[in-house]
């Protein structure tokens, strides 16, 4: 004989199988298993972790509270972008671990600044009262900067890209390099300290729409397409189609002089070059006709592209790994269309580049009145 | 010999290959008892990848005496516990209710918000269990386990997995009864089991 069943238990039971029907949780299992295969390659030598990094999570949240350091767990972890999130806990006073954050988790700062590392790959600190997450922690290590500012280092990589910052809709990638990025009503406002920056939108990130190198900073709007720049920058205009840089202008040391094209999706604007405290933004500027043809340019720049391939490989020690490696090339062409000097941000090889400088030096563009300056992000690979 | 068994001697004689298909294989079990052991924290892939990571050292142990999912489950449970310990250190704020959002951030309809709700607020339930009874709750409610297995899971006599799972049943029907947060859930549900008895008295 069988009692019946209490409201509570007839309660407990559909909840019970409520919780037993629902589908298990949604991972990113590639994440997961490169990360564990990973540490299981690194770790198969020792018997765990060692006890200090056993200690470090636990101790740095015992030491959080004063810091007024705030880390947010995401609501869905797979979903890398424009995630609601919820406040989970207090964090530590030192570099929080930028790879065990969950993605999507938001950092914030309250009245103290606060640095996230990743190990090998890049430190980026967040301003008093900024707000950032982590949206990205694959090839392209991402940051969305919410409100405030940050400051980033980044180790330098034989990648193309290896950290970015996302402001709105306005992405801000580095290749190796240190600078600042600040989030204001309106406008995102970076400063390179070091290395070249390249400011883009972030629905189309193959080109760049702005590089700013040491020195310079630049004020943009939040979709990315629009902006000035100060400083030791150049402005790269796109047009759609097989070919993506059209025209080029520099900024240094003279104004930003951007070409509008009509098919161009990119808006350019310019800037004086002093002051930038914050940067003024000004209307766009009509093409310069003194500068070499754009097909001259071109033609410069595949020559350029193919003689810097060819030194790469040539100066290869044998060898059966593959390397590839991505750099800026900056070539400043004079009046007389000779090429006036060239540099390569981050640096090559210095063989590579001896090279590369003798056979760009044997160039020669059609002659104009200013002459101009353009750079080219050149993989290299062998 | 089993696939399994000789995916298990290889990853024991050190196959990177053979261990990441045993990850494949398993991982969605290991994620999933995770997640009900925990309610979804924000370090679950963490904890799962712990896991795994403790079976990559451990699987040497590993003599065949039990399921190799018995085993896997164990090594599960421990990680889960030794990360529940951890925790307890760090001070935790506040969860903001997060059931109103679907796996793209977007509102869901009012029944699937009521039963994410429902769902969160059992999760908050068994968050009070002590660790032993939550343990073998779980096991047996959730993932189906005999008494007898989770005896082996969890290292205790059968009897005592009993008792636990006799006292969680127990503690978890006087919460429900006594937190007036959980009531409203309660309500719910027996409304819901009250409907759905009528319907089948109207279709017979």
């Amino acid at each position: 004989m069988s009692r019946e069943r209490t409201p509570e238990e007839q309660a407990l039971d559909s909840l019970v199988s409520e919780l037993r029907e629902l589908p298990g949780p949604n991972l990113d299992w590639a994440r997961v298993e490169a990360r564990l295969m990973n540490e299981a390659r690194s770790g198969s030598s020792n018997a765990g972790p060692s006890f200090f990094a056993r200690l470090r999570l636990p101790l740095a949240a015992l030491a959080a509270v004063a810091t007024g350091v705030f880390v947010f767990a995401p609501r869905h972890l797979p979903t890398p972008v424009e995630l609601p999130s919820k406040p989970l806990a207090q964090v530590q006073h030192g570099p929080i671990d930028g790879d065990r954050l969950a993605l999507g988790t938001r950092v914030s700062a309250a009245n103290q600044q606060v640095s996230v590392e990743h190990a090998g790959r890049a430190r980026w600190t967040l301003e008093p009262h900024a707000t950032a997450a982590v949206v990205d922690d694959g090839q392209f290590l991402t940051v969305r900067l919410e409100s405030g500012a940050l400051s980033a280092s980044v180790v330098p990589q034989p990648k193309p890209e290896t950290f970015a910052v996302e402001v709105g809709g306005t992405r801000v990638a580095v290749h190796g390099t240190a600078f600042r990025v600040e989030r204001t009503a309106d406008r995102v406002l970076v400063e390179v300290t070091e290395g070249v920056v390249a400011v883009e939108p972030t629905s189309t990130h193959s080109d760049p729409s702005f590089l700013l190198r040491r020195g310079s900073r630049g004020s943009f709007g939040l979709d990315g397409r629009t902006g000035s720049v100060e400083g030791n920058a150049s402005v790269v205009v796109h047009e759609r189609g097989p070919k993506s840089h059209r025209e080029i202008a520099q900024a240094k040391p003279a104004p930003a002089q951007a070409p509008k094209a009509s098919s161009a999706p990119v808006a350019v604007e310019t800037a004086p070059p002093e002051p930038v405290t914050p940067p003024a933004v000004t209307a766009s500027t009509p093409v310069v006709p003194e500068q070499p043809s754009i097909a001259d340019i071109e033609t410069g720049v595949s020559s350029a592209v193919d003689l810097m391939n060819r030194c790469f490989r040539e100066t290869a020690q044998s060898s059966d790994v593959r390397i590839s490696v991505s750099t800026g090339m900056t070539l400043s062409i004079a009046g007389d269309g000779s090429v006036q000097s060239v540099t390569f941000e981050p640096p090559l090889a210095p063989d590579v580049e001896d090279c590369g400088v003798a056979g760009l030096r044997q160039l020669t563009f059609t002659k104009s009145i200013s002459g101009a300056t353009f750079t080219r992000i050149l993989e290299l690979k062998r | 010999m089993t696939e399994l068994s000789e995916l298990i001697e290889r990853c024991k004689a050190g196959d990177g290959l053979a261990f990441r298909e045993v990850f494949r294989c398993h991982r969605a079990d290991v994620a999933r008892l995770v997640q009900r052991m925990t309610g979804r924290p924000a370090d679950l892939e963490d904890i799962v990848q712990e896991v795994f990571l403790q079976v990559y050292r451990s699987i040497k142990d590993f003599r065949g005496q039990s399921r190799f999912s018995t085993w896997l489950y164990r090594v599960t449970v421990n990680v889960v516990l030794m990360q529940r310990r951890a925790a307890k250190s760090r001070p935790v704020l506040h969860e903001a209710p997060d059931e109103a959002f679907g796996a793209d951030g977007h509102d869901l309809p009012d029944d699937q918000v009521a039963r994410a709700r429902r769902v969160s607020a059992f999760y908050r339930l068994l968050d009070r269990l002590s660790d032993k009874k939550r343990a073998v709750f779980v096991l047996h409610e959730l993932e189906g386990l005999s008494p007898s297995e989770i005896a082996k899971i969890v290292s205790a006599p059968v009897l005592t997995v009993r008792t636990r799972l006799f006292y969680a049943r127990r503690e978890l029907l006087a919460l429900l009864r006594d937190e007036p947060a959980l009531e409203v859930v309660a309500r719910e549900v027996l409304s819901e089991v009250e409907a759905s008895s009528s319907l089948e008295r109207e279709s017979t």
